[in-house]
């Protein structure tokens, strides 16, 4: 038996009942509001929401956050398994979770990590599930990162075997040439700033931008759509027919 | 090879594209490719992931280009032709221009719904922090606040003269409201769910609401008994509005169909359906916007050919959509929101459709010409309402920003 893929609820130790509560704030978000996109997972996620990032890119999307601070894969399983994904038809869900999990295995966290997004698939058969790998973490390398890694490798392996499910990459501008983690990127060296925000979550950012603006209708009725004839105008033609035109420079062919 | 690039960037080029083949497994490819482009060794860090990037951001770049070319095109007209004065204003022409005149704020979660008082300088709002709050539009002070509601506020409406206010609520319940005494009057049960729209029948002895619960009710006034309930729609319906002479309601759901209704029976006349998404407003067109529809969709030589009523319907796949509720036809769509439509009123005039997006912005459409005449930044989240005085220059806007913004018309 993997613990870490075997849904728990937290045990409240400090007494206030936060957890649940935050828990059964998300199950009632999620019944009155309409998310297309929901990022599911630790503070990494959670701190999102309070960063410029969230609001300038990820809110326009009609986004839910669930991240809470601590969660361990075990927890969000518990979550999604009780009510967060109940009610929506959000496009797609996004995952980051599994840097908390210290007393498991790195096979173990995967697996968890695996066991959450199988959860997804079954609740959500039409969303698309987006599976950030772990970020690093302490400032020079050490047995943590080695260990996310491992975990990285492991879940870009077996999420193949989900539809619709991608991983990726977040992990990439944080660490620099000489193996050291800025602080202006994570200023404790686990958590990001809101310029480590901003390098880390780009990729996610263009990503559910294309996902979310696949099926768009052209743009049609703008005043300026009749200034432009498409001839003279390459960019408001759809990017196949005449695309080897404009590669071309206009003066080169007279 | 005829290309555009310079010795360094088809090295840069090709560099992408092994850090792509790379980074996708592609690995024989790869070799074949180092060998071939005479590129030994390792790639270099920075070019990873970036043929995806610049795949992504050309996308990107015609769009910014686009908005930008709309704005300087707007900017250039306003700058030859001139924005009319105050006095030269003619009340069929008027649209709203920015800056606003005031932004107010007060209400703690975000604004649902702004509507005009139809007979004094007086603004009504509602907001997800389950109040309701009266502002002067003119002076742009605060009046009252309306408490009673214990959840999410999601419409309110005036009846003919402004003497009632009605309000629905994700509580479940319906308030009317003395608007002289600002008490409520009545309470009326009976939805199963969240209460999504409200509005007064024309002679104002009947209200209409409508449901997550799927159904469409009517209640008298007089006693608050439901009279009438109208099903049909297979999802949560989100709007209902009466057209002018009370004989057709429209209605507007999450099953992505706009349903019209005959008052007297119940039946349901028609169901368009042409959205891709949530259908989240509508208004009638009528008087002298039907007129206008018909100078949109007339060919040549052709008298008019669309009786109507004419209905419009704003949606979450960003489009507006305007449709001939007579035979059942969409004439046409205004596409140029780039997030969902929210709110939608028609110009007294006729000449135009204001619409408010989810993309921040208030747009005002050319209805004849079938074009986004003005776009307005209005707020910065989510605007989720708006409403245009009949007679006077101002046009109002609610958002997620939690604030309501007040807008003279030139």
């Amino acid at each position: 038996m993997n613990p870490a893929a075997v849904p728990t609820p937290l045990e409240d130790v400090q007494g206030d009942g936060r957890w649940l509560s935050m828990h059964n704030r998300f199950v009632n978000q999620a019944r009155e509001m309409e998310p297309d996109v929901v990022f599911v997972g630790d503070s990494i996620v959670a701190n999102l929401q309070c960063t410029e990032v969230w609001e300038k890119w990820f809110a326009p999307m009609h986004s839910l956050n669930f991240g809470i601070g601590g969660d361990q894969t075990q927890h969000v399983l518990w979550r999604l398994k009780n009510g967060e994904l109940e009610f929506i038809k959000p496009k797609a869900v996004v995952v980051h979770v599994g840097t908390n999990n210290h007393q498991h295995t790195a096979a173990e966290v995967a697996g968890g990590i695996m066991e959450i997004c199988r959860t997804i698939r079954e609740k959500q058969p039409q969303t698309y599930i987006v599976a950030l790998t772990l970020l690093p973490r302490g400032e020079k390398p050490n047995r943590l990162r080695e260990k996310n890694s491992e975990i990285n490798a492991l879940i870009k392996e077996t999420l193949r075997s989900i539809e619709m499910c991608q991983v990726i990459n977040v992990d990439q501008d944080l660490v620099l040439g000489d193996g050291t983690i800025d602080h202006r990127d994570m200023f404790d060296y686990l958590h990001l700033t809101s310029q480590g925000y901003r390098r880390a979550f780009e990729p996610v950012y263009l990503l559910l931008t294309n996902l979310l603006h696949e099926d768009d209708p052209p743009i049609l009725n703008n005043a300026s759509s009749a200034l432009l004839s498409p001839s003279s105008s390459p960019l408001l033609s759809p990017s196949g027919d005449n695309a080897p035109q404009t590669d071309t420079p206009a003066t080169c062919g007279e | 090879m005829k290309m555009g690039l310079s010795q360094r960037q088809r090295e840069e080029l090709n560099k992408a594209i092994a850090d792509y083949l790379c980074s996708n497994g592609y690995m024989d490819a790869l070799e074949a490719f180092k060998a071939e482009a005479d590129m030994p060794g390792e790639i270099e860090r920075k070019y990873a992931g970036l043929l995806e990037k610049k795949w992504c951001s050309v996308i990107r770049l015609q769009k910014k280009v686009m908005e930008l070319e709309v704005k300087l095109n707007e900017a250039e007209r306003e700058y030859i032709a001139g924005a009319p004065t105050r006095d030269k204003r003619s009340p069929s022409e008027w649209i709203p221009r920015p800056p606003e005149k005031y932004c107010l704020t007060g209400h703690r979660a975000p604004v649902t719904r702004v509507i005009i008082h139809p007979m004094y300088s007086l603004m009504v709002s509602s907001s997800e922090d389950g109040t309701i709050k009266v502002w002067d539009y003119e002076t742009g002070d605060y009046e009252k606040t309306l408490k009673g509601h214990t959840d999410s506020i999601q419409d309110i409406a005036f009846d003919h003269g402004g003497k009632f206010l009605v309000s629905c609520s994700a509580d479940m319940s319906i308030k009317l409201w003395d608007f002289s005494s600002y008490e409520c009057v009545k309470t009326m049960h009976g939805h199963d769910h969240n209460v999504s729209s409200v509005t007064f029948m024309p002679s104002g002895d009947y209200l209409l609401s409508c449901s997550r619960d799927k159904t469409i009710k009517m209640w008298e006034v007089a006693t608050g008994y439901c009279v009438k309930t109208f099903t049909g729609h297979r999802e949560w319906v989100r709007m209902v509005r009466v057209c002018n002479d009370g004989s057709l309601i429209a209605s507007c759901s999450n099953d992505q169909t706009v349903r019209v209704w005959l008052t007297a029976t119940k039946e349901c006349k028609a169901e368009l359906r042409e959205h891709d998404h949530v259908v989240e407003c509508i208004a009638w067109c009528e008087g002298n916007a039907s007129n206008a529809v018909n100078e949109a969709v007339a060919t040549d030589n052709r008298k008019p050919t669309y009786q109507g009523p004419f209905l419009m319907s704003g949606s979450r796949d960003k489009t507006i959509k305007v449709w001939d509720v007579g035979v059942g036809l969409c004439l046409f769509s205004l596409v140029g929101h780039d997030n969902w439509v929210r709110g939608l009123v028609v110009h007294p005039g006729g000449k135009y459709i204001l619409s408010a997006s989810d993309d921040k912005t208030v747009r005002v459409w050319d209805i004849k010409n079938k074009r986004c005449q003005k776009t307005l930044d209005a707020h910065s989240h989510f605007c989720t309402s708006l409403d245009m005085h009949r007679t006077a220059p101002y046009v109002i806007t609610g958002s997620v920003d939690q604030t309501i913004k007040v807008w003279e018309c030139r």
